[in-house]
């Protein structure tokens, strides 16, 4: 028996009760029928992405933070600054380090004390493309050629799993560097680097960087994951979207739309050529859409 | 009674900021990083402590010394949770979900009522110095202990219900507010209760008493009490003291403390039939 037969509809309450039903029961038919008529569940287009906020400095504690919302996904970046002593094969340079975690408030099937087996691939994911997308200069995080440099502890924490999660990481973690503002430090006696406050300004303490508080965004990655099934392609998709269908592809281009990274592994389905370039295409629209929303929550910040 | 728990603590925090560097190396494996803000001048410290050992000194974000910051309150900040609630009093930010009443871990023994299972996280950019959150382990089981009298547990045998809590940014008194975001949570994910449960924290420095200090009011606090209590049974389900008091203090403090219980008990209301009119049609 093909359950998208003999199906009648009713009014009311119980037509409500037979849809959610029939989403749980038989999902994949539940989503084929919605892809037919090239729409999903939320009424959105194949190629559309869900509505996507930032809001920068959430975190004052942090040197840097961004909170992220692509739909219901929820991420929260924040980088905290310390000082390190270079390694001697690149005296001039500072260093990140980038981490990604799952707490147990962001998904049922996570639980305390054993970790998602997601985090730590999307956690390489981020730290792959954070560095060699070129976005970060890293000789703007000496101190002291040498001697001190800053190490920037990047730390992304999710904070509602509704799929997509490498695209909101990514976009939280390009916008906490954008917000970033490194403090003012001077060297104190004991040749150690500490924070120049309020208070010992009355010693006239010189501050060592006075110029370079904020870094330079040469280039901004973007990310946009999509899922195949069958001929239809869909961009963004959400956790249930996701549990259903399971080929994703992800795709990080930079404002320059040149190629950053490709990822594609396993899944049901192969590929070919053509279906990579449309997600390419699809990739290419969503980066300006990115672009734009960063923009202008960074120029909001200014105006504050 | 006589408690030497919180001499001790303020006597850690000192060596704390001194041994700072070597800590952080610890933590921190081979690379050895260290903030900057960390090496605090001696000089400072000095002046902070003579600022709280004087007769009249003014809090630094302008409250008076029985007032409570102001609290945002919001549920629903989770969508895959059962229940889930934010709070933002003042500069500590918590968010706590709940999930369930779901199935028990099969190693679990039969049980004919409800279990609870809490945890607490910080995240490692809450403390102004990173890593310090993991310092609180405790928090698991106080807010367990604080939760357990107020839920209904025998409307859900056998299955157990999960509350985690996210302390995002520490600025003082998070056990509180953890608390009672908490059972906003529960109350936002449907689960039965016998009435809301909201807590204050309260310091004694000097002569003194602070309600809902900040956490640079906490780290000079002689003492401390914390409430956590159910308005409308008048009843108490946690009561932390530390540090040296006398009872007519106690009772000064207890008496501030449960008017200021109260009233957040009423905000954490108002919040539930806010969010209750936005979703009705």
């Amino acid at each position: 028996m093909t359950p998208t037969e003999g199906l009648k509809p009713e009014s009311g309450l119980a037509a409500e009760i037979e849809v959610e039903a029939y989403r749980l029961l038989f999902p994949l038919q539940y989503y084929e029928r919605h892809l037919a008529e090239s729409v999903r569940p939320d009424s959105r287009a194949l190629g559309r992405a869900r509505d996507t906020t930032i809001a920068l400095g959430p975190v004052t504690s942090a040197d840097g933070s961004a909170l992220v919302k692509i739909g219901d996904t929820t991420m929260l970046a924040a980088i905290k600054l310390e000082v390190m002593t270079p390694c001697i094969g690149s005296p001039d340079e500072g260093s990140v380090a980038v981490d990604f975690q799952m707490p147990p408030i962001c998904s049922p099937v996570v639980r305390p004390g054993r970790l998602a087996e997601l985090a730590p691939v999307i956690a390489k994911q981020l730290s792959d493309v954070i560095m060699s997308s070129g976005m970060l200069n890293l000789k703007e995080l000496s101190l002291i050629s040498g001697k001190a440099a800053w190490m920037a502890y990047l730390d992304i924490y999710c904070l509602n799993a509704d799929g997509s999660l490498f695209d909101a990481a990514l976009l939280s973690a390009t916008a906490a560097f954008s917000h970033l503002q490194i403090p003012l430090v001077s060297l104190n006696d004991d040749g150690k680097v500490i924070t120049v406050s309020e208070e010992l300004k009355i010693k006239a303490v010189e501050p060592i960087n006075k110029e370079n508080r904020k870094l330079t965004i040469a280039i901004v990655p973007f990310s946009l994951t999509c899922i195949v099934h069958g001929k239809y392609i869909l961009a963004d998709p959400t956790s249930e979207e996701e549990s259903v269908m399971d080929t994703h592809v992800t795709v990080v281009l930079d404002s320059k739309e040149r190629l950053v990274s490709l990822y594609k592994a396993g899944g049901a389905i192969l590929l070919h050529a053509s279906v990579v370039k449309d997600c390419i295409a699809l990739a290419r629209l969503r980066v300006e859409e990115l672009s734009e929303i960063l923009r202008e929550s960074l120029s909001a910040m200014e105006v504050d | 009674m006589r408690n030497d728990k919180s001499l001790l603590r303020t006597n850690e925090k000192d060596i704390k900021a001194e041994r700072a560097p070597e800590i952080s190396e610890m933590a921190t494996g081979t690379s050895g990083t260290y903030s900057p803000s960390q090496c605090l001048e001696r000089k400072q410290q000095e002046q902070k402590r003579k600022t709280f050992q004087e007769v009249d000194w003014a809090r630094s974000d302008g409250r008076n010394f029985h007032q409570c910051r102001p609290a945002f309150l919001r549920t629903g900040a989770a969508s895959v949770a059962s229940g889930s609630a934010y709070a933002e009093f003042g500069s500590t930010k918590v968010i706590v979900s709940v999930f369930g009443p779901r199935e028990s871990k099969k190693a679990m023994m039969y049980s004919d009522v409800g279990r609870l299972n809490c945890h607490v996280s910080y995240t490692t950019f809450s403390t102004p110095i990173r890593g310090q959150g993991s310092d609180n382990k405790e928090y698991s089981s106080l807010l367990h202990k604080a939760l357990e009298g107020a839920i209904r547990l025998k409307t859900f045998p056998k299955t157990t219900v999960d509350i985690f809590a996210l302390v995002l940014e520490s600025g003082g008194g998070d056990l509180p507010v953890i608390i009672s975001c908490a059972s906003l949570a529960i109350a936002d994910a449907g689960i039965m209760m016998y009435d809301l449960v909201s807590a204050v924290s309260l310091s004694c420095i000097g002569k003194k008493l602070v309600i809902d200090p900040t956490s640079e009011e906490e780290a000079w606090q002689d003492g401390s009490l914390m409430i956590t209590y159910m308005p409308s049974r008048n009843e108490v389900t946690q009561f932390t003291l530390t540090g040296e008091w006398s009872t007519p203090k106690i009772n000064e403090a207890m008496e501030l403390c449960l008017d200021a219980c109260s009233k957040l008990a009423d905000i954490l209301r108002l919040c539930l039939k806010e969010n209750a009119l936005e979703l009705a049609p």
